[in-house]
């Protein structure tokens, strides 16, 4: 599903954000990408919805060649990776429903469809009864439910989060992890960036460690690991 | 592009403009007003610029043939002036025509005018009134005319002409002049205020791209909204001037009926086209241009 070889990536001349990446990800797969501000995880992200192309090396997501990608099909590849934000990113202005129904109205749905799947979604994740109402009135949690819901919406392959948890109480987050391993049983590759410790070895998932921009450990049923 | 999507992304713009309440409507404010000032100055502009051609219209040129010109000199004049490649309107105007004219103007007091009539005791002379194609040729075209034979003396008004055209010249260039500086005005103001509506909501362009939107998914909501805002914005000035005008050309009727001002449906044509157009093109435009800075993503 992903296929990183030798990757370099580099945005002026001193920094250097990530080095000889080499990295497989498999369909199905629930990851965990950790490291400390700075050592490279957001970079890897962002190369993944090809936010910036890398300087070096290769990446393949769903076979795709992204240093090849043109500009104007990175649309069709975002459609099929669902993106969870630390900060949530909902449209403040429209309301639960029409957050995750805008997902899905982009890739050219009928109406129809629309109006059957966004409440199966909600559903889902537990939102059935805050359809109606704006981000604003909702709790943390529920932003990120919502945020989840339109991830999940076009049933991607690949849902991506990024510090899901960062901005929610131990509880919620749980709930949360709960809800992305719910997914990831369903058959979805789920890859979650985040500095949460304890969460990371409950789950006891694969782990990849970053440190300054290297892979320094990448362990199935792994633990958090601290750089040097 | 489908109906379906059409009618989506025009959906679209329409709720933005509503949900974005305050931001529209000064938007709206913005626009309307800047097509309010340069709207009115043009119909300024317009009446002077036909009051000045009106008056440069009545200016002409008369040639006045002596009594004791002959038959053969007369007609070798009137082919000349008829064939002057410059002139427009060519009257011959008799003697007994202009006494006829000068009793007329001469109202109640025509009887001092009594035992001039007769052909012999006709102080006035033959003459041919003369209207140029282009006014300001005036001057130059009776120098000319004075060496033709059989003209006497040629009469256009030298020296008050020449300041009258000269003033008239520079209140077009004023007035053209105002006119660029207030459309670039209304262009600057216009654009700006339109890429401030899409700069508050440059995390929901992200957003968009977030979920795999096509640029011209994003793009063409943006663009409907802009087509609206600037054409509200436009309608707006446009009946305020209309109904504004109707009134100042009907009181002007009533009370200063020697000027007449342009017909309110002719104006109103020339300034539905500009205003219609520049709030039309610049909303457009403004957000096409805007959006395409936050679609980087």
């Amino acid at each position: 599903m992903i296929e990183i070889y030798h990757l370099y990536q580099q945005y002026n001349d001193e920094m250097i954000a990530l080095r000889d990446i080499n990295l497989v990800i498999d369909r199905g797969e629930f990851v965990f990408i950790v490291g400390a501000s700075g050592a490279g995880k957001s970079t890897l992200l962002k190369l993944f919805l090809r936010e910036v192309k890398p300087s070096r090396g290769s990446i393949k997501i769903f076979g795709r060649d992204l240093v090849r990608l043109r500009n104007r099909e990175i649309p069709y590849l975002r459609r099929n990776i669902g993106m969870v934000f630390q900060d949530f990113r909902l449209l403040q202005d429209r309301n639960v429903y029409e957050n995750v129904a805008f997902s899905m109205r982009v890739t050219g749905v009928s109406v129809r469809e629309i109006r059957k799947r966004v409440p199966l979604t909600l559903e889902l994740v537990g939102l059935k009864d805050k359809v109606f109402k704006r981000p604003d009135e909702l709790s943390g949690g529920e932003q990120q439910r919502v945020c989840l819901a339109r991830a999940i919406i076009n049933r991607p392959a690949m849902v991506i989060a990024d510090e899901p948890t960062g901005n929610l109480d131990p509880v919620t987050a749980m709930d949360i992890l709960n809800l992305l391993q719910e997914i990831n049983i369903r058959g979805t590759t789920v890859i979650v960036a985040t500095h949460a410790r304890e969460l990371v070895d409950r789950l006891q998932k694969r782990v990849i460690v970053l440190d300054q921009g290297r892979i320094i450990s990448d362990q199935e049923r792994g633990v958090y690991l601290n750089a040097r | 592009m489908h109906v379906r999507s059409l009618l989506y992304f025009f959906g679209e713009a329409l709720k933005n403009v509503i949900r974005h309440g305050w931001m529209s409507i000064a938007s709206i404010a913005v626009v309307s007003i800047t097509l309010l000032i340069l709207g009115s100055f043009m119909v300024i502009n317009y009446n002077v610029s036909l009051l000045a051609e009106d008056i440069k219209g009545q200016v002409q040129i008369v040639v006045y043939i002596e009594d004791e010109t002959d038959e053969k000199l007369r007609s070798e004049l009137q082919r000349a002036l008829v064939a002057h490649p410059e002139l427009e309107e060519v009257r011959f105007v008799s003697k007994e025509d202009a006494m006829e004219r000068l009793k007329r103007q001469m109202g109640d007091r025509a009887f001092l005018l009594e035992g001039y009539e007769e052909k012999d005791k006709n102080p006035l002379r033959d003459s041919y009134e003369l209207r140029t194609r282009v006014p300001e040729d005036i001057p130059r075209v009776a120098r000319e005319l004075m060496n033709l034979p059989g003209a006497g003396y040629v009469d256009y008004g030298s020296g008050v002409v020449e300041p009258l055209f000269q003033f008239t010249g520079v209140i077009r260039w004023i007035g053209f002049a105002f006119m660029v500086g207030l459309a670039l005005t209304a262009v600057f103001l216009i654009s700006h205020t339109i890429r401030l509506t899409v700069f508050i909501r440059r995390k929901e362009i992200m957003i968009m791209k977030y979920v795999g939107a096509t640029d011209w998914f994003i793009r063409w909501p943006f663009i409907f909204e802009g087509l609206i805002l600037g054409l509200v914005g436009a309608v707006v000035p446009l009946v305020i001037i209309f109904y504004s005008y109707q009134a100042a050309t009907q009181w002007m009727q009533g009370n200063i009926y020697f000027i007449s001002l342009i017909p309110v449906d002719d104006i109103m044509q020339e300034l539905v086209r500009v205003l219609a157009f520049l709030g039309v093109a610049l909303g457009v435009l403004g957000s096409a241009i805007s959006v395409r800075r936050f679609l980087k993503v």
